[in-house]
């Protein structure tokens, strides 16, 4: 391989990676935005994502509908948009479901006291996914060792885009993640920028109270936001999923840390600002996975974001927040 | 104030009450002539899988037994040396777990660890109260051997200045050089070696750079990896470019080996993958999906398939599956193993009319000599290693394990 | 303020300090769960939480890296007391040293970052923690790598042998001391003053003298004036100003103590172990850890922070060890599937109490009136 193939490859593997990152920092930095919480089981609602799309697919295999080698192209991609679309509902349900229950009785708390019960929830969420991973599975031949990485079958032809000799290896995951990634943020965009619920959104993040004088139905906007936080951590799973072909009880954790991350990065509350700090961190990861050394990435990873944060208090995009009189 | 208080108070109780509760369960059972074996291996998090086919195995050993020697009732407890905030080993709890196997005069014997790192904490306390400590997994070399470890290895660990301190593992010395004879044998001449960056990772990818270098091997790189990271695509990458045809990874199934198996076939690497006995169970196989492990990955382990035992390993065979249900691991067989080479000692000291304690126990374990078990015949050495040196080299074919070649 | 130049205990910090230590007590009552050793723990989890009290509670900074503090405070303790290194300069010093380097860290870590607001300072502090996890992993040269630090020395009662061989003369301490049940199967030193791993509730009690230490300490921090300098900063950092109050140096000083505290109970928790542990035992989750008992205990005080300890740690090392040990007995569950072994609720069981008790008690055991609103 050519230093320039070598290149190539590793932009193409943080672009990817970094565009999974960036889905799932998106619900975190919703979610913020409007509420101000940490919400630390956001990690744990995307693993729970992959849960439902494995059981899925198992299902489907199971019942005999579905046959890889039967499918024709356009299936393959009908399946994968309706795994997309089911986790992220379920995603976007069960996140509003954990406002009701948990959160939002806890709204006027101290910040941490909601911080603290969203890890109590991961916990939960944890143990749920243990049990996912131990009893469903082993109806779809995945195993009764619940604690073990569950294989996720390839949905997407997975041989080489630009020929099997070709030293740069680009596969439909890679592209597949563009293809459903970036109509999800234009999307998000649209609809917080354009629509009379994205609006009372800006404004409920502005001012809670005012939003409310104003005559927006904050709890519905709230409840907008975590369904929406939830049907991208939802889709981001799928993602993740067909793209490592892995999941397992405790892929939220590295997801979360990393998405919390990149939110942070990018300025926490800023939606372009999630995108960007996602896509940065996956740069970085590949680039210090090939020119310094995987054991010293996250030393890098994290380095460069005290560096940033040490010359841009508020991010990369974040605004400039007054302090609060 | 007063209200304040007496809501604490409240809460105290409240979550006090279970444990006392619980207690007053542990005092009422204590049989007249009985002793206990306890294990203590991560049963929360990640490594579940692995630890719950060891107590099958142990639990299996003693049920062969009747749960009786003599007239002596063997009871077995199956104590987690993880806690749930850690998700893995925990080291407050491994170490208060030895504390509670040493306060509690019925227990005689202690399986254990799972992860050398809480061997090393609970080793000396252990010691120090002789009491006898197996282990079905720790292999690093520097918890037996001197001059493989620090230096002063592993007489720290032996107050006492007796050895306590046995295993039916192999250690990673052996099976470092094992792989990297076998890498030569197959003809492979540039290998990249990684570590999980856990002392079992490390200590088992070390001794195959050693060996490595000794039988003329070419190493293009090492590096340790992070186990929680979400794909190895990138340093896949970096691998092809340096032009390995071998890649050896220290690490277990729960340390990620699935998904490096995975993204080496995804990343377009045409090379081999070299795997330790960390891997050699079906989990593995599962993360990793059959079609990457192919004829590509070759797992190394200190014992033979159990399908290819004969005598007391196939009896052990066909009875796991009778029990459980499912196909025996190789961690299965590890915990059966310490279990009947402790069930044993414990058969001699009653034909010999002894009374069962911490201190025959202790010095008849000690004395195991061709044993034969699910593993071969197999003797504890004067460093407490089993003499164990027969180890199997395994691929993938078809989805299950299939041995390639068996190592003297 | 007080008349008096220092203030001793409240009465809720004497309740705790009595409740730990009445424990060894249970010990004689139920010999199979040994709490000496799991209140070894708590001790160490309490002063780490006090340290991050400071930080968190007093001065309003969200610190999700406090593990990182508690693990220079280990591996400086491991490398200034282990027979591997050159300094070997016993328990004592090396208690105080860690304390002053994780002091030291915490100034390096804060200084940059002062300027941070609320979240961002989370996540630099929680970077950090990672960066120091990973170089402790990798720095094996002067670390030992994940091999760990050991053996690593117990504490010693400073002038214990002196007080013994005095009351020996007196003729009070002449026959050796006695076997009692709580104190293991081997057979206890005739030396009152010598702590050993036979003598856990010794252990134990200096343990709970040091958090009482910790504690004097932090109380009279708290009323001091830079106490009151962090309660400003917290409330209103630009009030703080005017009153000629200089924020970063307030900030930078409950970083450094918080710091030293966290490296404290890092240098305890290494010599209760007798060894380092792998670096990744100072992981996030320890960290996380931290926060729950600071805010389960009640943000901000002492007594709760303490209670904090005894409830979180309590709950993971002791109740659920013991109910699932009683479910064995009891013979429920078993190891077939994932759902029938007690162990595998674990998380579920610390989860929902964590949401329970943050539902039911949102500020805390103890509240205390001066806690942040917001």
């Amino acid at each position: 391989m050519t230093e320039t193939e070598v290149f190539l490859q590793q932009v193409i593997y943080g672009l990817s990676n970094g565009m999974i990152i960036a889905l799932v920092a998106l619900g975190y930095t919703m979610v913020y935005g409007i509420v101000e919480l940490i919400n630390f089981a956001h990690g744990d609602v995307f693993t729970l994502g992959g849960f439902l799309a494995l059981t899925v697919v198992g299902a489907l295999g199971a019942a005999a509908i579905l046959d890889p080698n039967t499918l024709s192209d356009s299936s393959h991609w009908l399946l994968l948009v309706g795994l997309v679309v089911t986790a992220g509902l379920f995603c976007g349900f069960l996140n509003v479901a954990i406002d009701k229950v948990v959160y939002k009785p806890l709204r006027r708390a101290p910040k941490l006291t909601q911080l603290v019960a969203a890890i109590g929830v991961s916990f939960i969420l944890v143990n749920i996914a243990l049990f996912w991973g131990g009893a469903p599975m082993e109806v779809f031949g995945g195993g009764n060792a619940a604690a073990a990485s569950k294989d996720f079958p390839e949905i997407l032809e997975g041989s080489n885009l630009l020929g099997e000799d070709s030293n740069v290896v680009l596969r439909l995951e890679d592209l597949a993640i563009f293809v459903i990634t970036i109509p999800l943020m234009i999307g998000l965009t649209l609809f917080v920028n354009r629509t009379r619920l994205g609006r009372g959104m800006r404004a409920t993040a502005q001012n809670p109270i005012a939003a409310r004088l104003m005559g927006i139905n904050t709890d519905r906007v709230i409840a907008a936001t975590f369904l929406i936080g939830g049907f991208l951590g939802g889709a981001a799973s799928v993602m993740w999923a067909i793209y490592n072909n892995t999941i397992s009880f405790q892929m939220g954790f590295r997801a979360g840390m990393d998405a919390f991350t990149a939110a942070v990065l990018g300025g926490i509350g800023s939606l372009p600002g999630a995108m960007i700090g996602g896509v940065l961190i996956g740069l970085i990861r590949a680039m210090s996975d090939q020119y310094i050394e995987t054991r010293w990435t996250n030393v890098v990873v994290f380095g460069v974001l005290i560096l940033i944060l040490v010359f841009r208090p508020s991010g990369l995009l974040g605004l400039k927040q007054r302090e609060k009189v | 104030m007063k209200h304040r208080i007496a809501r604490t108070a409240a809460t105290l109780l409240a979550l006090a009450a279970p444990a006392v509760l619980g207690t007053a369960a542990l005092a009422a059972d204590a049989l007249a002539n009985s002793v206990k074996i306890v294990s203590s291996l991560p049963r929360t998090g990640s490594a579940n899988a692995q630890t719950t086919s060891m107590v099958n195995g142990i639990k299996m050993a003693i049920a062969e037994v009747g749960g009786k020697i003599g007239d002596t009732t063997i009871l077995y407890e199956d104590w987690d040396d993880a806690s749930p905030q850690r998700g893995n080993w925990d080291p407050a709890v491994e170490a208060q777990n030895a504390d509670k196997a040493i306060a509690d005069t019925s227990v005689v014997a202690y399986i254990g660890t799972y992860n050398s790192g809480a061997a090393k904490i609970s080793m000396p306390k252990l010691n120090t109260a002789g009491i006898v400590m197996v282990s079905p997994a720790n292999t690093a070399s520097g918890l037996t051997k001197a001059g493989l470890g620090e230096a002063n290895e592993p007489a720290v660990y032996r107050p006492s200045g007796k050895i306590n301190y046995f295993r039916v593992v192999p250690t990673d010395d052996v099976q470092g050089a094992v792989a990297a004879d076998y890498a030569k044998e197959i003809g492979l001449k540039k290998v990249f070696i990684l570590n999980d960056r856990e002392v079992y990772g490390k200590g088992v990818a070390g001794a195959f750079e050693a060996r490595a270098k000794e039988i003329g091997l070419e190493i293009v790189g090492t590096d340790g990896l992070d186990a929680k990271a979400s794909n190895y695509k990138s340093l896949v990458t970096k691998i092809k470019q340096a032009g390995a045809d071998l890649v050896y990874f220290g690490g277990t199934t729960q340390t990620n080996a699935g998904q490096l198996a995975k993204d080496i076939v995804s990343g377009g690497l045409k090379a081999k993958l070299i795997v330790p006995d960390g891997c050699y169970e079906n989990a593995f196989i599962e993360a990793a999906g059959a079609k990457a492990l192919q004829d590509r990955c070759f797992i190394t382990f200190g014992g033979v398939d159990p399908k290819l035992l004969k005598g007391k390993g196939a009896e052990f065979y066909e009875n796991y599956k009778k029990t459980y249900k499912t196909e025996p691991e190789g961690y299965a067989v590890y915990g059966y193993e310490c279990a009947k080479a402790i069930l044993a000692a414990m058969e001699r000291i009653h034909k010999a009319g002894g009374k069962i304690d911490r201190a025959t126990v202790l010095a008849e374990v000690g004395k195991t000599k061709d044993f034969q078990g699910a593993l071969g015949t197999w003797s504890f050495d004067e460093n407490g290693d089993t003499t164990n040196r027969t180890f199997s080299v395994n691929t993938v074919k078809n989805g299950e394990f299939s041995t390639v070649k068996v190592v003297q | 303020m007080a008349e008096r130049r220092f203030s001793f205990f409240t009465r809720g910090q004497c309740i705790v300090l009595a409740l730990l230590a009445a424990t060894p007590l249970l010990d004689l009552a139920f010999p199979s769960i040994q709490l000496s050793g799991p209140m070894r723990t708590v001790v160490v989890y309490a002063i780490l939480a006090l340290g991050l009290n400071v930080v968190v509670g007093w001065t309003g900074l969200l610190n999700l890296g406090i593990a990182a503090f508690m693990a220079i405070g280990a591996y400086a303790f491991g490398i200034l007391t282990a027979e591997v290194y050159p300094f070997q300069v016993g328990f004592w010093w090396a208690l105080l040293l860690s304390g002053a380097i994780g002091a030291f860290a915490g100034w390096l870590l804060g200084a940059p970052t002062l300027r941070l607001r609320g979240d961002y300072l989370a996540i630099v502090t929680l970077g950090f923690g990672e960066i120091v996890q990973d170089g402790l992993k990798n720095l094996q040269a002067i670390t030992k790598g994940t091999e760990g630090i050991n053996p690593l020395p117990k504490p010693t009662v400073p002038f214990g042998a002196a007080i013994q061989s005095g009351l020996e003369i007196v003729g009070i301490a002449s026959a050796p001391a006695a076997t009692k049940a709580a104190e293991g199967v081997v057979a206890a030193s005739s030396n009152w003053f010598e702590i050993s791993s036979a003598t856990p509730a010794r252990w134990f009690y200096l343990y709970l003298i040091l958090l009482a230490v910790v504690i004097f300490f932090c109380r009279n921090l708290e009323f001091s004036r830079l106490g009151r300098q962090w309660f400003a900063v917290r409330e209103d950092e630009l009030a703080a100003r005017c009153m000629a109050i200089e924020p970063d140096k307030a900030k930078l000083k409950a970083f450094a103590a918080g710091a030293a505290l966290a490296a404290i109970a890092g240098a305890l928790f290494a010599s209760h172990l007798a060894s380092t542990g792998e670096p990744a035992n100072y992981d996030f989750q320890v960290s996380i850890l931290a926060l729950c008992i600071v805010i389960v205990g009640g943000i901000g005080s002492i007594t709760g922070v303490v209670l904090g300890a005894i409830v979180m740690v309590g709950l993971s090392n002791v109740v659920l060890p013991a109910l699932t040990q009683a479910m064995q007995r009891a013979g429920i569950g078993s190891t077939e599937n994932v759902l029938s072994s007690p162990d595998n609720y674990k998380y579920l069981i610390f989860g929902l109490a964590l949401v329970l008790m943050m539902r039911f008690r949102p500020d805390g055991i103890v509240h205390t009136r001066k806690a942040v609103k917001k």
